[in-house]
């Protein structure tokens, strides 16, 4: 189906951002709410008796990624950054896939016994997907900043995809 | 900052009041029952998603005090819905549609259109009257329930409804757009459809008045 197809084109242009124009013209949320959907899923926390069924964090990951791509978003513009609400939700959303890809692979890590050579592997696995996401959500917005609040521009970014990686790399229970 | 978005009504716009049961019936019409639908499946799945994530919503907590699976469940729910009223049922039921796009210079667009010409042919006075009412109806219900979440500290729930009151809003609000047309700000409709309703209410009672039958001379008899 039409939005299938362009959902899945571009998870392909997240990957390989070279070209621009397939996320930001016809943007969707369609990929975003996917992708949250699934990192909340798997970072849940202990199950611990008294409390609901991992409930608080499979919440919190929602409202983070929601919450933190509206707030880059609303600062993007008021940098003056000619990008509309949506597109740069859209773009936010879409290059959460690097993490995403990590974060399988990081619970791949997990099913072997842990020990600080497995560690140092997630860490690495989880440091090239948080600076791949960055780089790809910088190609895609950077065009629409000024080029010298570039920078001002980028770390909220950074922040943003920090926070999901830091989220990644501290689940670790199986 | 420049705006950079602009607002554009579609060309054939029709200016459709918003209650329409006064539009005669066309050729080959003539001939269907009043309630008849023309496109049962179509209302149905209008109906189906929006009425299903509302009760998965209320009754989930009787048969798993889980909260994923139920969350996971109801946000899949109200995506299909949004997706079909947005994409299939406004477009067939009532004519309307409204999406938005981004040219070549990224400027956003957002469109929003009233079939004019085939709006006779193929729509029922039913499915309209449907059409409206579960587009309205549910955000209210959304709202009053997200209240309630809130007023019982239920925030974890209250986060799918803050989901399902977006989803179902948007969609309430692109179609209302549609509706309204290009002059007309949201407050000025609202005062031509309330003129309408009282002009319509008025009509009626003296048609009424003029019609009634005579009233009959014979007692009622009482036991």
């Amino acid at each position: 189906m039409r939005d299938l197809r362009a959902v899945g084109t571009k998870f392909y242009h997240v990957l390989y951002p070279k070209e621009k124009k397939a996320l930001l013209k016809e943007w969707d949320l369609w990929g975003p709410l996917i992708l949250c959907t699934f990192i909340a899923m798997m970072v849940q926390g202990t199950q611990e008796v008294d409390k609901q069924d991992g409930g608080p964090e499979f919440a919190q990951v929602f409202v983070i990624v929601w919450l933190g791509a509206a707030v880059v978003t609303m600062n993007t513009k008021l940098l003056g950054g000619t990008i509309s609400f949506f597109q740069s939700v859209c773009v936010l959303g879409y290059c959460l896939l690097p993490s995403c890809l990590s974060l399988i692979l990081c619970r791949l890590i997990l099913i072997a016994h842990q020990n600080r050579i497995l560690f140092l592997l997630r860490f690495i696995v989880t440091c090239i997907g948080f600076a791949w996401a960055t780089f790809a959500a910088m190609v895609f917005l950077g065009d629409s900043q000024p080029s010298s609040r570039k920078s001002l521009a980028v770390y909220p970014i950074f922040l943003f995809y920090f926070i999901i990686s830091w989220l990644i790399i501290s689940h670790s229970n199986v | 900052m420049a705006n950079n978005s602009s607002i554009m009504y579609g060309e054939d716009l029709d200016q459709v009041p918003l209650l329409d049961n006064e539009e005669p019936l066309d050729f080959g019409e003539e001939d269907l029952p009043k309630g008849r639908l023309k496109h049962p499946v179509v209302t149905t799945f209008h109906l189906l998603f929006r009425t299903a994530a509302l009760v998965v919503y209320e009754f989930c907590g009787i048969f798993s005090s889980s909260f994923i699976g139920p969350f996971i469940f109801i946000v899949v729910l109200l995506s299909l819905d949004f997706w079909t009223v947005k994409n299939i049922t406004g477009r067939l039921m009532v004519g309307l549609r409204w999406w938005n796009y981004i040219d070549d210079e990224g400027q956003s667009h957002w469109v929003f259109e009233a079939k004019k010409g085939g709006l006779q042919g193929r729509v029922t006075k039913m499915e309209v009257r449907i059409f409206w009412v579960a587009l309205v109806a549910f955000p209210v219900l959304w709202s009053i329930i997200l209240l309630i979440a809130v007023v019982f500290s239920r925030f974890q729930w209250a986060i799918i409804v803050v989901i399902a009151l977006t989803l179902t809003g948007s969609n309430l609000y692109g179609y209302v757009r549609c509706k309204l047309g290009k002059s007309d700000s949201i407050s000025q409709s609202f005062k031509n459809m309330a003129a309408g309703l009282v002009q319509r209410q008025m009509v009626s009672n003296v048609t009424s008045m003029f019609t009634r039958a005579p009233p009959t001379a014979t007692p009622s008899s009482t036991v």
